[in-house]
C-alpha cells in the first residue's frame, strides 16, 4: 500500500479530553473536549436528539440546512435549494465549537465516552469523522491509526472500533493499546528509567477519576485494578470552597483552576508546613485575575497551596465517604497482584495524567509507600528471622506526565515495526472484525 | 461539515499563537499533515523566534516544472521576514522551507491575519501553479481563435480543436493523476482516482452520477462534469496510460470560471479539494448508514424481546424446591 | 403493501405457525448431548421436509423443520449492484450483534442472506406467535429499510453534488 511514509495517527479519547496528533510529536496537536454539538430535533422528540430520524429523511426539519451551511464556508445560495432536506447528521460540532454551540438554544451537548468506554457509537463516529477530516486534515487511507481503549474494555467494543474505523473510514491499519500500558512506555523517556520492561504500576488521575493499575508484561492484571474517586475536578472544587470562605473577590471555576495548575504543590508534612506559613507570610501568594472588563482582581493564595494536593494523602479533608490515601490503595494493588511480578510493580511506578503533575507528588508518594513497605518487610523478617533482600520503590515521574498516554502512543507508532503489529484494512475484510481481539504486544526497542 | 476547508488548521493555529502579542517563544518540532500525501513540518532549528515551515508534497517535481516556485515567491516574497527556501537549501526530506523570523513581523492586524492565512493556505498554493499557467495559455489560445460569440457555452465545439495542446499532467498520489488542458475556449481538468474498497466503488457511481446530472438539472453556472470508468477519456489518451481500474472525472471550467483573478482562485481552491470532498462525502454516507442500522439492530431487538415470556415470580420460586421439599432462595 | 406481497407474507406467516412445533429431543447418537437437529442432520428419521416460499425470483424463504429447530433463511430481494451492498452491508451487521438476538444464526445457510435458528429452547422462553410476528415483521422491515438506505444514498449524492458545484460561481 502507498501509505509507507505517512505519519501514524494517535488518537487518546478520553472521558474528558481527547488528544490527537501524529506519531512522532512530543505532544498532540490538538487537546479539546470529548464533547458534541448536536442540533436539536424539531419535533418533539427531542430527548434522544441523536437518532438518525428513522424513516423520515425526506420529510423533516425545514431549517436544519441553513445552519448546517452557515456552519461551514459554503455560499448562502445553497442553503434555499436545499432547504428541505435533512442533512442532520452534518450538522454538529465537536471539541470546544461544541461547548460553544451548546450555549445557544438549538444544540445540545453530549459527552460520548463514560468512564472512559464509548457509550454511544453514532456520535463517537460523527466525532471521529470530523477529527479526522477537520482537525488532522488526512485522508485515512492513508495514515496507520493507534487507538487508545481503557483497561477492560469489552472486546466487542474493539469490535465496534474498528467496524468504524474499516468500513467507515477504511483506515490503511489499526492498533488499540491499553492506556496504562502506553503510559508505561512514556516513562521511558525519564532518566530514572533503565530497562525499558511493561511491567509496572501506573496512577493515571485525569479529570474525573484515579486509576491505580498493575501492569505486567505489557498485559493488565485486572482483577488487582483500583477506581479513587478523588481527581482534578474535586482537587480545584476544593479550591473554589476555600477561595469562598474566605471571601474572596474572585472565586470562579477558572480562578480556582488557575490557581491549581500554578501554585498547588505537595508537602512533606502539613502540621510543619503550616507552621511554616504562619512564620513567613512570604509563603503566601497573590493571583492576579484579569477580568473582561480589563480590572485586575487580587486573590491571596494560601494554605490551598499545600492542602488541595493533600486530600490525595488524606482523602478526609475534603469526602466524607471515601478515605483511604493514595499510598494504602497503591499498595493493595501491588499486594492483590501475583506474587512474582509484586517486586517489579513496587520499583516502577508510574504517573500519568494532569492531576499527578504537583510538585513533589511522586516523591511523597514513595516516601509514604516506602515507609509501609519496610515496615512489612521489617515485620516478617522479626517473625521468620530470615534477613529479607529488601524491596525497591520507585516512584517515577518525568517530563510528559501530563499527555503521558498519547505520548506513549506516538513513541510506540514512530518505530518501524510498528505497521507490522497493526492489523490492516486487508486482514479485516479477509477475517472480520474479531481480528482486533488480539493485538501483539511491542517489544522491547 | 459539508464543504472541507482549503486552509490547514494547524498551521493557523500555530501561527496564530506565534504572532499574538505577548508571545513567549518556544521550541517547536512538529509533523502535521494534509491530504494528499502532503507533510508538513514546523520546528525551530536555530532560534526560538525564527520558525521553518517546511512542506513535503508527492508531486513536487511535476509542480516545480510548472511554476510552483515562482508563484510561492509572488506569494511570500513580499514579506521580507520570510525567507523560501528551495532545492538544495531546504530542509532534507521536504520540498519547500518558509523560514519565517517571528521577530521581525511588524504588520497591523489585518496584514497578520492575512498573512496567517496565507500559511495556512500553502499547499493550495503550491497546487495553484499549473492551474494559473493552464489558464495563462487558456487566455492566449483565446486571443488567437477567438470563441464564436453565437456559442455561448461552447458545448458543442470539438473538444479536439486544441489536441495537440500539451496536457499539464500531476501525479498527485502516484497512482492518481489530474490532468489539465487548456483549449481557446475552456480549460479541462480530469481527475484520475482508485477505489481500493469494492462498496466505495460503487458508492462512487451513484455519487458521479448526480455530478454529472447536477449541472443539467439545476445548476447552469457550474463546470460541466463527465465521468467515466476505465474509460480513458479522448483529452488525455495519448498520455494516461489504459488502466481497468481508475474512474475518470473531467470538469470543464468554461471562461466565467477564469473571467477575474478572484474566481480564478476560487475555481483552483475548489476544484483542487474535489478527490478528498469526493471520498469524505463516501465515508460520512458510509457513517450515515451504520447509524440507521444501528437504530434498526435496536428496534428488531426491541420486536424480538417482546415475545419473551414473562417469568413469573410465584412460579419460580416454586420451582426452587429439594427433593426432600425444602425451598430454597437463589441470589 | 403491494398485491403479491401480502400472500407471500401470510403463506411464511401460516407455514411458520405449523412448522414451530418443537419439542425436546436428545441426541440419538451422543449420550446426554442435545443438538439442533436441523443443524447436524444425522438422524435422518427426525428430519421433515423443508419448505419454499418463493415470493419471485429473488425473494424466497426456506423453512427447514425438524424436531427440536427449525431454521428459516431469508434471500432479500437486490435488484442491483447497490442494493447487493447495501443488503451486504446490513446483514453482516446483523449477525455481528447476533448475541442480542438469540434467534440469528451468525452464518447465513449458503445461497440466502440471513438465516434464524429457532429451538424448543426458544420456544419456551418466548411466545411463538410472537417469535413468528418478528420473523415477519423482520421480512417487512428489511426491505424497507434497504430500500430507504438507497433513496437516502441517491439523496445525498445530489445534495453533495450540488453544494460542490454550487460554490464555482
Amino acid at each position: 500500500m502507498s501509505s509507507i511514509n505517512t505519519p501514524a495517527v494517535v488518537m487518546d479519547n478520553g472521558t474528558g479530553f481527547t488528544k490527537l496528533g501524529f506519531a512522532g510529536n512530543d505532544s498532540p496537536s490538538w487537546v479539546f473536549p470529548t464533547a458534541i454539538a448536536t442540533r436539536n430535533t424539531s419535533t418533539g422528540s427531542s430527548s434522544k436528539p441523536m437518532a438518525p430520524s428513522k424513516p423520515s429523511f425526506l420529510s423533516s426539519g425545514t431549517g436544519n440546512s441553513n445552519s448546517l451551511i452557515a456552519g461551514s464556508n459554503a455560499n448562502s445560495k445553497a442553503s434555499s435549494i436545499h432547504g428541505n432536506r435533512d442533512m442532520a447528521d452534518l450538522d454538529f460540532y465537536i471539541g470546544d465549537y461544541a461547548l460553544e454551540a451548546a450555549k445557544g438554544p438549538s444544540y445540545s451537548l453530549s459527552y460520548p465516552i463514560r468512564h472512559g468506554q464509548i457509550e454511544n457509537w453514532d456520535q463517537m463516529e460523527r466525532f471521529w469523522e470530523t477529527s479526522i477530516f477537520k482537525y488532522l486534515k488526512c485522508e485515512p487511507e492513508d495514515h496507520y491509526f493507534l487507538l487508545t481503549e481503557p483497561p477492560l474494555n469489552p472486546p466487542e467494543n474493539r469490535e465496534n472500533t474498528a467496524e468504524i474505523m474499516f468500513e467507515s473510514f477504511n483506515c490503511a491499519g489499526l492498533y488499540i493499546a491499553v492506556q496504562a500500558v502506553l503510559a508505561l512506555a512514556a516513562s521511558w523517556t525519564s532518566s530514572k528509567v533503565i530497562d525499558r520492561s511493561l511491567t509496572g504500576t501506573v496512577i493515571d488521575s485525569g479529570d474525573g477519576v484515579t486509576h491505580v493499575i498493575p501492569v505486567a508484561e505489557g498485559y493488565v492484571i485486572g482483577s488487582a485494578i483500583k477506581n479513587i474517586p478523588i481527581a482534578g475536578r474535586d482537587i480545584t472544587s476544593f479550591i473554589q470552597t476555600m477561595l469562598r470562605e474566605r471571601g474572596e473577590a474572585d472565586s470562579s471555576l477558572r480562578t480556582a483552576e488557575q490557581i491549581k495548575q500554578q501554585f498547588c504543590y505537595v508537602c512533606p508534612d502539613i502540621v510543619k508546613e503550616f507552621r511554616k506559613y504562619d512564620n513567613d507570610p512570604e509563603m503566601f501568594a497573590k493571583y492576579i485575575v484579569d477580568t473582561v472588563s480589563h480590572k485586575k482582581i487580587e486573590v491571596d493564595v494560601g494554605y490551598e497551596r499545600f492542602l488541595a494536593p493533600e486530600i490525595f494523602f488524606n482523602p478526609e479533608i475534603c469526602s466524607s465517604d471515601f478515605l483511604t490515601p493514595l499510598p494504602i490503595i497503591v499498595d493493595q494493588v501491588i499486594q492483590a497482584s501475583p506474587i512474582d511480578v509484586r517486586k517489579n510493580l513496587y520499583k516502577n511506578i508510574v504517573l500519568s495524567g494532569g492531576s499527578t503533575m504537583f510538585k513533589d507528588f511522586g516523591r511523597r508518594l514513595q516516601r509514604d509507600l516506602k515507609t509501609m513497605v519496610n515496615e512489612r518487610v521489617e515485620a516478617s523478617e522479626r517473625l521468620s528471622g530470615a534477613k529479607s533482600s529488601g524491596v525497591q520503590v520507585q516512584v517515577i515521574s518525568h517530563k510528559r506526565q501530563r499527555n503521558a498516554v498519547w505520548f506513549g502512543g506516538s513513541l510506540m507508532a514512530q518505530t518501524s515495526e510498528f505497521k507490522s503489529y497493526c492489523h490492516t484494512k486487508r486482514d479485516y475484510d479477509e477475517y472480520g472484525p474479531n481480528i482486533v481481539r488480539n493485538f501483539s504486544l511491542f517489544s522491547v526497542p | 461539515m459539508l464543504q472541507l476547508e482549503p486552509q490547514n488548521l494547524l498551521i493557523e493555529e500555530t501561527f496564530n499563537t506565534a504572532l499574538a502579542p505577548g508571545y513567549e517563544p518556544v521550541s517547536l518540532d512538529r509533523i502535521l499533515t494534509d491530504f494528499d500525501f502532503t507533510t508538513y513540518h514546523i520546528s525551530t532549528p536555530q532560534d526560538k523566534t525564527k520558525i521553518l515551515l517546511s512542506i513535503g508534497i508527492k508531486c513536487w517535481s511535476d509542480l516545480s516544472k510548472y511554476g510552483a516556485l515562482e508563484l510561492l515567491q509572488k506569494k511570500y516574497g513580499g514579506y521580507s521576514f520570510v525567507k523560501i527556501l528551495s532545492q538544495g537549501s531546504c530542509e532534507p526530506g521536504y520540498d519547500v522551507s518558509l523560514y519565517i523570523d517571528i521577530e521581525q513581523v511588524q504588520l497591523d492586524d489585518e496584514a497578520k491575519l492575512e498573512l496567517i492565512n496565507e500559511l495556512s493556505l500553502l499547499k493550495r498554493n503550491c497546487f495553484a501553479a499549473p492551474f494559473l499557467k493552464a489558464f495563462a495559455r487558456y487566455e492566449v489560445l483565446a486571443k488567437e481563435t477567438p470563441v464564436d460569440p453565437n456559442n455561448l457555452y461552447g458545448e458543442d465545439s470539438a473538444a479536439t480543436s486544441n489536441s495537440n495542446e500539451e496536457v499539464l499532467k500531476l501525479d498527485y498520489r502516484g497512482e492518481e493523476s489530474i490532468y489539465i488542458k487548456p483549449s481557446n475556449d475552456r480549460v479541462t481538468v480530469i481527475f484520475s482516482t482508485v477505489f481500493n474498497d469494492e462498496t466505495d466503488k460503487i458508492f462512487s457511481k451513484v455519487f458521479l452520477q448526480e455530478f454529472s446530472d447536477a449541472r443539467k438539472r439545476s445548476i447552469q453556472k457550474a463546470p460541466q462534469v463527465i465521468n467515466s470508468h476505465k474509460e480513458v477519456p479522448l483529452e488525455i489518451q495519448h498520455i494516461a496510460p489504459p488502466s481497468d481500474d481508475k474512474t475518470y472525472i473531467t470538469f470543464v471550467l468554461f471562461p466565467r470560471h477564469l473571467s477575474t483573478e478572484d474566481v480564478k482562485w476560487n475555481s483552483i481552491t475548489h476544484i483542487q479539494l474535489f478527490r478528498s470532498y469526493f471520498h469524505y462525502h463516501i465515508k460520512i454516507v458510509k457513517c450515515y448508514l451504520h447509524q440507521r442500522m444501528r437504530f434498526r439492530v435496536q428496534s428488531f431487538t426491541k420486536i424480538l424481546n417482546r415475545a419473551r415470556r414473562e417469568v413469573d415470580e410465584e412460579e419460580l420460586r416454586a420451582e426452587r424446591k429439594t427433593a426432600s421439599g425444602r425451598r430454597f432462595e437463589v441470589k | 403493501m403491494s398485491q403479491s406481497l401480502k400472500p407471500y407474507l401470510t403463506a411464511v406467516r401460516h407455514s411458520l405457525n405449523s412448522a414451530l412445533c418443537l419439542q425436546d429431543f436428545s441426541s440419538q447418537l451422543v449420550e446426554r448431548h442435545n443438538y439442533p437437529e436441523i443443524e447436524n442432520k444425522r438422524t435422518p428419521e427426525i428430519l421433515l421436509n423443508p419448505l419454499y416460499i418463493s415470493r419471485n425470483e429473488s425473494e424466497r424463504v426456506l423453512i427447514e423443520p425438524s424436531i427440536n429447530s427449525i431454521r428459516v433463511s431469508l434471500k432479500i430481494k437486490q435488484s442491483d449492484e447497490i442494493e447487493e451492498i447495501l443488503v451486504d452491508k446490513f446483514t453482516r451487521f446483523l449477525t455481528k450483534r447476533a448475541e442480542n438476538f438469540l434467534i440469528l444464526r451468525r452464518v447465513p445457510i449458503e445461497g440466502y442472506d440471513i438465516s434464524f435458528l429457532l429451538t424448543n429452547y426458544h420456544q419456551e422462553v418466548m411466545m411463538k406467535q410472537k417469535l413468528v410476528d418478528f420473523i415477519i415483521e423482520f421480512m417487512e422491515d428489511v426491505d424497507k429499510e434497504i430500500s430507504e438506505m438507497k433513496l437516502f444514498l441517491n439523496a445525498r449524492a445530489r445534495f453533495v453534488a450540488e453544494a460542490y458545484l454550487n460554490v464555482f460561481d
